[in-house]
């Protein structure tokens, strides 16, 4: 009896817990469809309509090109930054380098450097080279704050993986670039993947950077949100759509990458 | 000979990137802190002044302000965060469907971009048509008509509540990443023993998750600190200034006002407070390392 009592108690909170993080994304999809009358009600039964979608595509909020900034910032810092922080865990994990405790110690502090330490000198930058409100110029601020984090995610999965077949290889004489190649790469993919979909995050829903570095050109999709506020009052339909447009292509990436997430973090973060 | 430099070459990429990208923007707002530039006046930084941008934040009262938000948020918002992760991963580190479906959608907020679920609480709690003031207020009639985000501790409140919101699944993953670690044996022996799950949590598993839990603590304490995204887009550092952010301060001074030597010696400061921070968390990492490997 009282076993089947914790038992249904243990139910009711994973349900409880369930609710709490799903409700305000579904809330945010179901304000996506409705009509602006709906939208400021709280009735869950409403028409349906794609007009929202359809509205904040055209002019003047022009979301596709929001969409296609953010694609191009994110994809553009995921390929830079991925195969160099993998060379460097690579680095990091298999030698003993001439201070690099150091060196590591100056890559993870970095990680801990203020988004807005960073972006004001590269606005004066900018400024001054004419670069503002372009993607070049969200691409090299956004390396700064991904960077040194892949490699400290990408450096846990190579940890993890055991040196005895990379030995076997060098004895049988591969060269050392040739081991990377052949056997590490393949076998940190999967860890390497999840670095990338982690990173591409990362980029993706960055704001402050977007914020300050672009006005009308290089606009992405977090930053996009803010013009829905308009001397109107805030368009709670046309926002959540947008917010329906960053999110599922995160979701499903992040959903992805679910299973190995655990084992990321923990590699990155205590070992 | 090629192998010998091999390690190096590895790391020269990685450094190119993160040199310019952080070492010299730092070098150019540390130097940049020391003199007068307010840009509607000059394009070009203007002369330098000494320590006179440190000082003059020491005593305006809108930093100090700034200052004593940044600390609320971050004791409220790192309390919560490991409590309630904590409290999760214990939850859900046993098998089920309903415990697999649970870590599941826990990495759902996690992806959900920080502006956004500031945009969308900011709509939930809208007095006239927001879900959740209305919700409250049918569920707690005291709660009716409450004007949550035009409230200085009740702004504070959901702002600290879309942090946890967003960051207690990541942290969630960090303590089910380190209770897989801890060895069962102790655990099985103390339970045939009869000892009830409440000393189980707290004598056996809390204490080997020493480690883990500081961590996270000391994570999640760097990234309240950047604080930023939320207060835009949820409360815009209001009402009044009960919810400026040092990080929204920063960018106020620097985007809004164009005082740029100011902002880069409160820039600065920030960055010396989240160094500290980091320092230590970084030794402690490496403590903790030789006390698992010894």
């Amino acid at each position: 009896m009282k076993r089947n009592l914790a038992y249904l108690g243990e139910r009711a909170l994973l349900v409880l817990i369930s609710i709490v993080v799903l409700f305000p994304i579904a809330w945010m999809f179901l304000t996506a469809f409705k009509q602006p009358r709906d939208a400021y009600s709280l009735s869950l039964i409403f028409e349906p309509t794609l007009q929202n979608f359809i509205t904040v595509f055209s002019d003047p909020w022009n979301l596709g090109s929001m969409v296609m900034n953010s694609v191009i910032v994110a994809t553009v810092t995921v390929a830079i930054a991925v195969p160099c922080a993998a060379l460097a865990a690579y680095s990091f994990s298999r030698f003993r380098v001439k201070g690099r405790k150091f060196l590591f110690f100056l890559i993870l502090s970095t990680q801990f450097i203020p988004a807005v330490v960073i972006v004001l000198p590269f606005f004066l930058m900018f400024r001054q080279l004419g670069m503002l409100d372009t993607r070049l110029a969200l691409i090299i601020v956004n390396l700064a704050i991904v960077t040194p984090f892949v490699i400290w995610m990408i450096k846990g999965f190579i940890d993890a993986i055991p040196t005895d077949s990379e030995e076997a290889a060098m004895i049988d004489g591969a060269s050392r670039l040739r081991v990377i190649k052949d056997i590490v790469l393949p076998m940190a993919a999967p860890g390497i993947m999840t670095s990338s979909i982690f990173c591409f995050i990362l980029t993706w829903n960055e704001f402050l950077f977007a914020l300050i570095l672009s006005r009308r050109d290089a606009v992405t999709l977090p930053v996009g949100l803010v013009s829905f506020r308009t001397e109107r009052g805030d368009l709670w339909e046309l926002m959540s759509a947008a917010g329906v447009m960053i999110t599922v292509p995160i979701f499903i990436m992040a959903l992805f990458i679910q299973k190995h997430f655990t084992r990321g973090m923990t590699a990155g973060a205590v070992k | 000979m090629q192998d010998r430099l091999l390690p190096y070459w590895l790391l020269v990429p990685a450094f190119i990137i993160v040199l310019a990208t952080t070492i010299y923007p730092l070098a150019y707002s540390f130097i940049t802190s020391f003199r007068a530039w307010d840009m509607t006046e000059s394009r070009s930084p203007q002369g330098f002044v000494g320590f006179d941008n440190y000082i003059y934040a020491a005593s305006e009262s809108a930093f100090l302000n700034s200052l004593w938000v940044t600390f609320i948020f971050v004791i409220a918002s790192v309390t919560l965060t490991v409590v309630l992760a904590m409290a999760l991963a214990l939850l859900l580190r046993r098998k089920g469907p309903m415990h697999t479906f649970t870590r599941i959608i826990l990495i759902l907020p996690f992806a959900m971009s920080p502006a956004l679920i500031g945009v969308s609480y900011r709509f939930m709690f809208n007095p006239e048509f927001g879900v959740l003031a209305k919700g409250l207020g049918a569920i707690f009639p005291s709660l009716q008509g409450v004007p949550w985000l035009a409230d200085p501790d009740l702004a504070m409140g959901i702002l600290v509540l879309t942090d946890v919101w967003h960051w207690t699944p990541y942290m969630t993953f960090m303590c089910l990443g380190g209770l897989a670690s801890i060895p069962k044996e102790t655990e099985e022996a103390a339970r045939i023993d009869g000892a009830s799950n409440l000393r189980i949590v707290f004598g056996i598993i809390l204490p080997q998750m020493r480690g883990v839990i500081l961590v996270m603590a000391v994570l999640k304490t760097i990234f309240a600190l950047k604080m930023f995204d939320q207060v835009v887009t949820l409360t815009g550092g209001g009402p009044g200034t009960s919810t400026e952010t040092l990080a929204y301060f920063i960018f106020n001074v620097g985007f809004r006002w164009f005082d740029m030597g100011y902002a880069s010696a409160l820039a600065w400061i920030l960055t010396a407070i989240m160094m500290f921070i980091s320092t230590w968390y970084v030794r402690m990492l490496l403590s903790e390392r030789k006390m698992a490997t010894a």
